[in-house]
C-alpha cells in the first residue's frame, strides 16, 4: 500500500476542465484571411488534404485536395454523393483511415493550432511506380502505434463522432449505461471521484429531504415538485446522482412510505465509502492523472513538432507503476466489491445524460442493451455519447441516414438544442440536402474528392454557382411544386482510380469546355465566404 | 368508392396478414405481427398509387400481397373487376360495416348472407383462390422492382438472361426473337446493347436498378410494385431512374404502386397517395388533396417532419414523440393514439373506421365523425374469414 500512496503526488493537478480547453487560443486566429466577417475563431482547419487508398487495382485518389475550415460553435455540412469522399474526409481528419489500404498522404489538419497529422509521414514509406500506378508502402508500426496514442488525447474530448448506423456502432455484449460510463470514466474519470469524495450522504440533513421528496412524489405535487425535491436530496448528499437516484426509485416503486424511505437510507449508506474503496477511487485518481499528463504531452508535441522523450518516458514508466502497484484491486472477486461505488455513480451519471436528450424511460434504457432499444433511440444514445464529453468538435456522418422521417426530426431538433446549448461545433457529413438545410451554417459541397463549392447556406441553395450544385438542387423534388420534371445529372460518379482529367465534374457538365478536360480550375472566391472551384467563374483565387 | 376516373385495376378489400412468432417449447405459435391488418385499396389504370409510411408499418406486405407473392391472412384481390362485381362488393361490405357483426360468429341474418355471397364471389374472382395454371398467366401481367438493385440480381447471370428470364418462363417467342425484345428493353431503360454482355457486378446501383426495370417490363406488364425503387440511390440518379419511371408509364399506360418513406418522391410520382402507419392505412386521398390538406394527424406530423431543402424556409414543425409501437402488439384503439398530439378518451379503446370525409379523402381518425349517424360501437369491416376474430381479443392483452 506504501506504494500505491507514494509517487504520484509531485504532479501538479491540472485544471479541472480539460487540457484541450486551457490550450492559448488558436493559433490560427493570427491569420488574417477571412476573418474579419466573421469573429468566431477557427476551430478546425483542413488545407489540401490528401487521402489515398493503395488497393490492388490501383491507387484510389478518395481525397484530393480538400480545404475547409469550421468556426467555434458553428455547423458545417459537408454534402455530396457516395463515394466522394464526406466520410473519408471524416476519418481523415481523426486518424481513423484504415491502414492498409489507406493513408493520409498529405495536407495539414489544424486542429485549434495542433497538427494532428504530425508524424504521419513517417509512418510510412510510399513508392508509387509511374508507369504502373502500382503503389508501394512500406509502413513503420511501431511509429503507427505511438501515433494512435497521440490521437487518443485528441479524440473525445476535443473531436467527438456520431456514426451512421447506430445499430452497428454499439457493443452488443454491454449494456448501454457501461459503454457510457466508459466515455465519462475516460474523460470525466477524475471529477467524478472527486465528487464520490466529498459526498456526505450520512448528514443529518439527508433524510428531512428525504421525507420531504417521498413527501412531493406522493402527495401528487406533479413531477416538477418532485424534481425539484429530488435536487434538493442531491444537495444535501453532496451527491448530485443520488437525487436523480431516489426521485426514481421514488417514482417507480408501489412500497408504502416508511418502506422508501428505509430503501432510501440504505441507499444513501451504500453510497459512503469504506475504507478500502476509498483506496481504491484514490488510486483510480492517479492513473487518470497520469493518463491526463501524457495527454496533455501528446499535445503539446503535435502543437510544437517534436518529441520529448524524456518526461514521455518518465509518465510512461509512472503510469507502469502504478498499474503494478493497483495489481490487487484487480483480483477477482475483490475487484467488483469495491468498483461498486464507481459503478453506481457512472450509471446515474449516464441516466442523468439520458435524460438530457429526452429519453422518456431513462433507467430502463440505461439498463438494456443495444438491441433492445430501437434506431433513433440508439441515436440519441450515441449522441449522448459524443456529448458527454463536452467536445470541442462533433462530427456527425450521417446521422439520421438510417432513421424514419419522424425520428430524423427528432433527433435534427435534439442537434440543434444542443448546439445553442453547448456551442459545440458540428460538422455534418450527410447525401441529403435537405437535412443539410435545416441545422447547417455554411455548407461544403464535394465531388469526387474534392471540395467544388463553399458558401453559406442560404447563399448556396438560393445563388449555387457550380454547375454540379446547381443540378444537385434541380433534382431534388421539391415538395412545393411536385409537378416540375426533375432535372437529373446525366451519368454517374466517376472512377476514382483513373479520375478525369482537369475538372473531376466535365464529362458530366452542361457547361463544359475545353479548358475544362486539361485543367484543374482553381478555387475562386466569388462574394463574401462564397468560394467555388469552375472555370466558368473568374474571381480572385482563393488563399486556402 | 367508384369515380368517374380510369377504371379500376386492382382493388383490394381487408388485407390482412400475421406473421406467427414461435417460441415456447415446441414452437407453437405464442403471437402474432400483425404486418396487414385490413387494408383496403384501389389501383386504377395507367395511375400510381403511393404507398408512404415508416419503416416496419407493412408497406412492403401490402405490395407483395398484392402480388400474391405471399398469402394473406384474410381478405381478397381483384384483378380486373368487373364494374357490377365491383358494385356489388362495394354493398356488400357496406352491409358487413353498417350491421357491426360481432367477429366470426353469427350477427344478423343479412350480414350472414352477405358473408356468403362474398365468398362466393371471391371462390369465383379473388387472385388468391385462382388456380395455380391461371396464376401463372397473370404473373406476366403483375411485376415488380425491388428495393435493393445489389441483392435482387443474380451475380452469376449475364444482364441478357437476367431480362430474358421471365421471357423464357414465359415461352415468349423464339430465342432470336426473345433476344430481340431484350435489346429493346435495356434501350427503353436507357442503357447500351452492349451491357448485355455484362454481369450486375460491373454496374453502379442506378444502372442495376435499370436493370430490375428492364426486368419487370419484360412482359408488358400492366401493373409493377416499385418497392423504394430509389432509397439506396444518390439523389441525381434518383431524378434519372423517376423520370424513365415516369416516362415508361406514359408509353406503356402502366399502373404503380410506389412504396417509399420519401415523402417528396412520392409527391412528385403519385396520383394518389395512401398513408399507412402499423399495418392499417390511416389517410387515402388524391395526391394534391393530402398534400394540400392533410386530416390525419399522422399524416401532418409526417409531412411536416419533412426537411426542406431551403434554409430560409422556417415551418411550423410537430416533432412526434417517441416511437412505432411493435406490430406484435399494437395500441388499442386507434394505434397512432400513444403518439397522437390530438389524443382523445375515445381513442384509446375505439378503432376509427376509414370514412370518406370529403369527395374521395378517406381517412380513419376519430377527429373526423363520420356525417351520418353511425354506431357507438366500433364500426370496422368484419374479416371475411372465422379465426381472425379470436386473434383480434387478444390485442389488448398484448398491448
Amino acid at each position: 500500500m506504501a506504494a500505491v500512496s507514494r509517487p504520484v503526488q509531485e504532479a501538479p493537478l491540472p485544471p479541472a476542465t480539460s487540457p484541450l480547453a486551457s490550450t492559448p487560443s488558436d493559433q490560427t486566429v493570427a491569420e488574417p484571411s477571412a476573418q474579419s466577417s466573421a469573429p468566431s475563431p477557427v476551430v478546425l482547419d483542413v488545407r489540401d488534404l490528401k487521402t489515398y487508398f493503395f488497393t490492388y487495382d490501383g491507387v484510389v485518389r478518395a481525397l484530393d485536395g480538400v480545404s475547409f475550415k469550421v468556426r467555434r460553435g458553428e455547423t458545417l455540412g459537408l454534402v455530396g454523393e457516395t463515394g466522394c469522399g464526406k466520410s473519408v474526409t471524416a476519418f481523415s481528419v481523426t486518424r481513423l483511415i484504415p491502414d492498409p489500404p489507406g493513408r493520409v498522404i498529405g495536407g495539414k489538419v489544424l486542429f485549434r493550432g495542433i497538427d494532428l497529422l504530425w508524424g504521419l509521414d513517417a509512418e510510412a514509406k510510399i513508392k508509387i511506380d509511374p508507369k504502373t500506378g502500382r503503389a508501394k508502402v512500406k509502413r513503420s508500426f511501431r511509429r503507427i502505434k505511438s501515433g494512435l496514442e497521440r490521437m487518443s488525447a485528441v479524440r473525445g474530448r476535443g473531436i467527438s463522432m456520431i456514426f451512421q448506423e447506430p445499430t452497428q456502432a454499439m457493443n452488443p455484449v454491454f449494456s448501454v449505461s457501461n459503454q457510457l460510463s466508459e466515455a465519462l470514466l475516460l474523460h470525466h474519470g477524475t471529477t467524478i471521484i472527486d465528487d464520490l469524495l466529498t459526498a456526505t450522504p450520512l448528514a443529518p440533513e439527508v433524510r428531512p429531504a428525504l421525507e420531504a421528496l417521498v413527501e412531493a412524489t406522493r402527495g401528487g405535487g406533479g413531477p416538477d415538485a418532485a424534481r425539484a425535491a429530488s435536487k434538493k436530496v442531491g444537495e444535501a448528499a453532496h451527491l448530485r446522482t443520488f437525487g436523480t437516484q431516489s426521485f426514481y426509485l421514488v417514482r417507480d416503486s408501489d412500497l408504502s412510505s416508511e418502506d422508501l424511505l428505509r430503501r432510501l437510507q440504505k441507499g444513501l449508506r451504500r453510497l459512503h465509502l469504506s475504507a478500502f474503496e476509498k483506496a481504491y477511487v484514490r488510486h483510480r485518481r492517479r492513473q487518470m492523472l497520469v493518463e491526463d499528463q501524457l495527454h496533455e504531452l501528446y499535445l503539446s508535441e503535435m502543437r510544437e513538432g517534436r518529441v520529448d522523450r524524456r518526461q514521455r518516458g518518465l509518465l510512461r514508466a509512472r503510469r507502469i507503476r502504478l498499474k503494478a502497484s493497483g495489481f490487487f484491486y484487480g483480483i477477482w472477486g475483490i475487484r467488483g466489491r469495491i468498483q461498486r461505488p464507481l459503478r453506481d455513480e457512472t450509471f446515474w451519471r449516464s441516466v442523468q445524460l439520458l435524460e438530457e436528450v429526452s429519453i422518456a424511460n431513462p433507467v430502463q434504457v440505461a439498463r438494456g442493451y443495444p438491441h433492445e432499444l430501437s434506431g433513433g433511440m440508439l441515436q440519441r444514445v450515441m449522441i449522448t455519447m459524443a456529448l458527454s464529453v463536452d467536445p470541442t468538435i462533433l462530427i456527425a456522418d450521417e446521422p439520421t441516414t438510417a432513421l424514419d422521417v419522424t425520428i430524423q426530426a427528432q433527433i435534427l431538433e435534439l442537434m440543434r438544442g444542443l448546439k445553442t446549448r453547448i456551442g459545440t461545433a458540428i460538422l455534418l457529413i450527410t447525401h441529403d440536402l435537405a437535412v443539410i438545410a435545416e441545422v447547417a451554417d455554411r455548407v461544403c459541397v464535394m465531388y469526387a474528392g474534392q471540395i467544388v463549392e463553399t458558401a453559406r447556406a442560404v447563399d448556396l441553395y438560393q445563388h449555387p454557382l457550380h454547375p454540379y450544385t446547381q443540378g444537385l438542387l434541380a433534382s431534388i423534388p421539391n415538395l412545393e411544386r411536385p409537378d416540375k420534371r426533375l432535372t437529373s445529372i446525366p451519368g454517374s460518379v466517376p472512377d476514382l482510380i483513373h479520375p478525369p482529367p482537369g475538372c473531376r465534374f466535365h464529362p458530366r457538365c452542361p457547361y463544359a469546355m475545353p479548358v475544362c478536360k486539361e485543367v484543374r480550375p482553381p478555387t475562386t472566391v466569388e462574394g463574401s465566404e462564397h468560394t467555388v472551384a469552375c472555370h466558368l467563374y473568374k474571381g480572385a483565387v482563393s488563399v486556402e | 368508392m367508384i369515380n368517374d376516373q380510369s377504371p379500376i385495376l386492382i382493388s383490394s378489400y381487408n388485407l390482412r396478414k400475421y406473421f406467427p412468432i414461435r417460441g415456447g417449447l415446441l414452437s407453437t405459435r405464442i403471437g402474432d405481427v400483425r404486418a396487414v391488418d385490413g387494408v383496403t385499396l384501389e389501383v386504377r389504370e395507367s395511375e400510381t398509387l403511393g404507398l408512404v409510411g415508416e419503416s416496419g408499418c407493412g408497406k412492403t406486405t401490402v405490395g407483395r400481397l398484392l402480388l400474391r407473392l405471399i398469402e394473406p391472412t384474410s381478405g381478397h384481390t381483384y384483378y380486373h373487376p368487373s364494374p357490377d362485381v365491383l358494385a356489388r362488393l362495394d354493398s356488400l361490405y357496406s352491409t358487413l360495416q353498417g350491421s357491426a357483426v360481432p367477429e366470426g360468429n353469427g350477427g344478423t341474418a343479412a350480414a350472414q348472407a352477405a358473408l356468403k355471397e362474398l365468398d362466393e364471389i371471391a371462390d369465383q374472382y379473388s387472385l388468391y383462390r385462382l388456380k395455380r395454371s391461371k396464376m401463372k398467366e397473370l404473373r406476366g401481367k403483375l411485376q415488380i422492382v425491388f428495393q435493393d438493385p445489389f441483392s435482387s440480381l443474380s451475380p452469376r447471370m449475364l444482364v441478357r438472361d437476367i431480362i430474358g428470364e421471365p421471357l423464357a418462363i414465359h415461352h415468349a417467342g423464339t430465342r432470336s426473337q426473345r433476344y430481340q425484345r431484350v435489346a429493346e428493353l435495356v434501350q427503353e431503360v436507357g442503357l447500351n446493347p452492349e451491357h448485355l454482355w455484362r454481369f450486375p457486378h460491373e454496374f453502379s446501383g442506378g444502372q442495376r436498378q435499370r436493370i430490375g426495370i428492364a426486368r419487370a417490363l419484360a412482359l408488358r406488364p400492366e401493373f409493377i410494385v416499385l418497392d423504394e425503387p430509389t432509397s439506396a440511390l444518390d439523389v441525381s440518379v434518383q431524378a434519372q431512374i423517376l423520370n424513365i419511371l415516369k416516362k415508361l408509364q406514359s408509353e406503356q399506360r402502366l399502373a404503380y404502386m410506389f412504396i417509399s418513406h420519401h415523402l417528396s418522391v412520392v409527391r412528385a410520382m403519385s396520383h394518389h397517395v395512401a398513408v399507412m402507419y402499423l399495418g392499417q392505412i390511416v389517410e387515402r386521398a388524391a395526391t394534391e388533396d393530402l398534400f394540400s390538406r392533410p386530416l390525419h394527424p399522422y399524416t401532418q406530423a409526417l409531412l411536416s417532419a419533412i426537411p426542406v431543402p431551403d434554409p430560409t424556409l422556417k415551418r411550423e414543425r410537430i416533432v412526434l414523440k417517441g416511437d412505432v409501437p411493435s406490430p406484435a402488439a399494437p395500441p388499442p384503439g386507434c394505434r397512432f393514439h400513444t403518439r397522437c398530439p390530438a389524443v382523445m378518451p375515445i381513442c384509446s379503446h375505439a378503432e376509427p373506421p376509414l370514412i370518406e370525409v370529403r369527395k374521395a379523402h378517406w381517412v380513419a381518425c376519430h377527429l373526423y365523425p363520420p356525417s351520418g349517424s353511425e354506431p357507438t360501437s366500433s364500426p370496422r369491416l368484419t374479416p371475411p374469414i372465422a379465426g381472425a376474430g379470436a386473434l383480434d381479443a387478444d390485442a389488448p392483452r398484448a398491448a
